[in-house]
């Protein structure tokens, strides 16, 4: 049952063994191609990606998100800002699949966060601006439950609202290319089997999301989505109207480049571009269990009474 | 007997007895690429193993159900006898999935009565599950349980093929989950081992062994069908219990220091 041949140091030992020598690969390689690159300019567009059995790219494994992020300019304050962080990554158990040898090097000068509007000043819709800096002034002490934070109360992420901290890992099958997601124990199953989206009555927190592929790059349009989820601290709420496409391309052994458009025409006169990568995180890694309800304590905090009389 | 009777006897014979004759190996069954069987698809139970996975009748809101322990009765050590009774006095209030719409652990997602799809790769098989969006990552990858990780709702799960049937070992389970609405429970100490059979295109044998020395007797066994999901573009939803529930409790209640 146990065979239990991987100590809790034999696995740190190995990690940092594998990301030393990763390290070391990333840097041969860095310095390898920078005559290549300044020779042609476009030595990933010569990259060709690994294949699953039926001919797409094959992006299994374990990844990191980095950069996809509703960052607008002249946001308004959050009360939470306030409180800050700690600075201290989660414990390691919780993040030994965001270990990314080559995320420094790999990462600089990619695109990131909000690439269009360019000045990253969203096209906001007058009430919809005014709705949610009415709940963010609401937010602490919150007035209702409506007010308290959505991720502080364990509603499902959304699209961008996962905390990058945690993994990502990919699985395909012929029919279906699946996100699963640590933080909350998210899993999109991305139906690339040419099924249409779900009846317009149904609503879901993470969307109806189907996929095709255009060339080697995963396109995702997602439809159906309720107005129970955010793109960030300082937009906590989308409308039910929202609509997204997604458009993943494995660019190198190491990064899929991520391309988000977001219309939601009940908040914006205009659709918004985001930009991010996931980078590889370290081989082997896995994703552990983020149980949120079992163990939250905010909503008694806030309340003064707990929901559940058992243990 | 007439000639004709014996003739058509033995005929119904030979064709009753053909189940029996087709088993192991399922003929007919969908295969992966590695010749594995398919589970990939979406399932869901038809028991009545979510209320009380012992023989029990109908009540408000329940479904009667015969029972799906193989013998019957749960081997229960006489207090964790006296604790499951006090569990189903309590129910209601006490139950983690049904009253704090916690995450339902190994077995229970199984045959809680939502739909679950299987995912199914070589070295990965994911079952995400509707009820709170739970999921399980089954490593087949030959990787063992690893060692000094705390215990999770929904255990560590590695799987390995006995033939066409995927046996999977559970262990690192939290001791906070039941086994069932009627307050079945366990210990930390819980070991389970479950099997998937394909028996046709259409069903899995379902069967999960249970060992815990603080609470049983002796390893006990539950067995019951899985049934493909058949309808066109059938997919997972959401059944976001949790948030439903928060609506439920603190939709009106007054915060503290809320204005």
């Amino acid at each position: 049952m146990s065979g239990a041949n991987a100590s809790p140091t034999g696995r740190s030992h190995q990690l940092m063994i594998r990301t030393l020598l990763h390290l070391a690969a990333a840097s041969i390689l860095a310095t390898a191609s920078l005559p290549l690159l300044q020779a042609q300019n476009q030595t990933s567009a010569k990259w060709t990606p690994p294949r699953t059995p039926d001919g797409h790219p094959d992006m299994q494994g374990m990844w990191a998100r980095r950069g996809a992020a509703m960052a607008e300019a002249n946001a308004p304050k959050t009360p939470l800002s306030e409180f800050g962080t700690t600075g201290q990554p989660y414990p390691t158990v919780f993040n030994t699949g965001v270990i990314t040898s080559q995320e420094a090097s790999a990462l600089a000068n990619r695109p990131t966060g909000i690439i269009e509007p360019a000045n990253r000043v969203l096209p906001w819709r007058p009430e919809a601006d005014a709705a949610r800096r009415e709940f963010l002034s609401h937010m602490i002490p919150p007035a209702s439950l409506k007010y308290v934070e959505p991720q502080a109360r364990c509603v499902p992420p959304g699209l961008l609202g996962g905390d990058d901290r945690h993994p990502y890992q990919i699985t395909q099958t012929p029919k279906s290319f699946v996100l699963m997601y640590e933080y909350n124990h998210v899993t999109r199953v991305i139906y690339t089997d040419g099924r249409p989206h779900v009846g317009p009555n149904i609503r879901l927190y993470m969307g109806d999301s189907i996929g095709h592929w255009e060339g080697d790059t995963l396109v995702v349009d997602t439809t159906n989505f309720n107005d129970k989820t955010g793109f960030s601290q300082t937009i906590p709420y989308h409308s039910d109207a929202l609509h997204t496409v997604e458009r993943l391309t494995m660019i190198d052994p190491y990064i899929i480049d991520y391309q988000l458009t977001i219309e939601d025409s009940k908040l914006f006169t205009a659709p918004i571009r985001i930009a991010g990568s996931f980078a590889a995180a370290a081989k082997g890694s896995e994703l552990m269990e983020f149980a949120c309800a079992e163990g939250s304590q905010t909503l008694p905090n806030i309340f003064g009474f707990g929901l559940f009389q058992g243990q | 007997m007439s000639k004709r009777a014996v003739m058509s006897v033995a005929f119904w014979s030979f064709l009753l007895a053909l189940p029996a004759w087709a088993q192991a190996p399922a003929r007919g069954i969908p295969r992966a690429a590695d010749g594995k069987p398919d589970f990939s698809g979406v399932w869901q139970v038809l028991s009545t193993a979510a209320w009380d996975l012992e023989d029990h009748n109908g009540a408000l809101g329940v479904h009667a159900g015969q029972g799906v322990v193989e013998g019957g009765a749960i081997p229960y050590q006489p207090s964790a006898l006296a604790k499951k009774k006090e569990n189903f006095q309590r129910r209601d209030t006490n139950d983690p999935a049904e009253a704090a719409c916690y995450l339902p652990g190994v077995p229970r997602a199984t045959y809680m009565p939502f739909p679950f799809e299987i995912i199914q790769n070589p070295k990965l098989i994911t079952m995400s599950y509707e009820f709170d969006h739970a999921r399980r990552s089954i490593f087949t990858d030959g990787t063992p349980h690893p060692d000094g990780f705390p215990d999770f709702w929904v255990g560590d799960s590695r799987g390995r093929w006995e033939g066409d049937t995927l046996v999977v070992d559970v262990t690192n389970l939290d001791e906070r989950t039941w086994l069932d609405h009627a307050g079945n429970h366990h210990s930390d100490a819980l070991h389970v081992v479950e099997r998937y059979t394909m028996t046709d295109p259409d069903h899995i044998l379902y069967e999960a062994t249970l060992e815990d020395s603080k609470v049983f007797t002796r390893p006990w066994k539950i067995s019951m069908p899985l049934y493909r999901r058949t309808e066109k573009n059938v997919r997972i939803l959401e059944y976001e219990c949790v948030q439903y529930i928060q609506e439920q409790k603190y939709g009106n209640a007054k915060p503290l220091g809320g204005k």
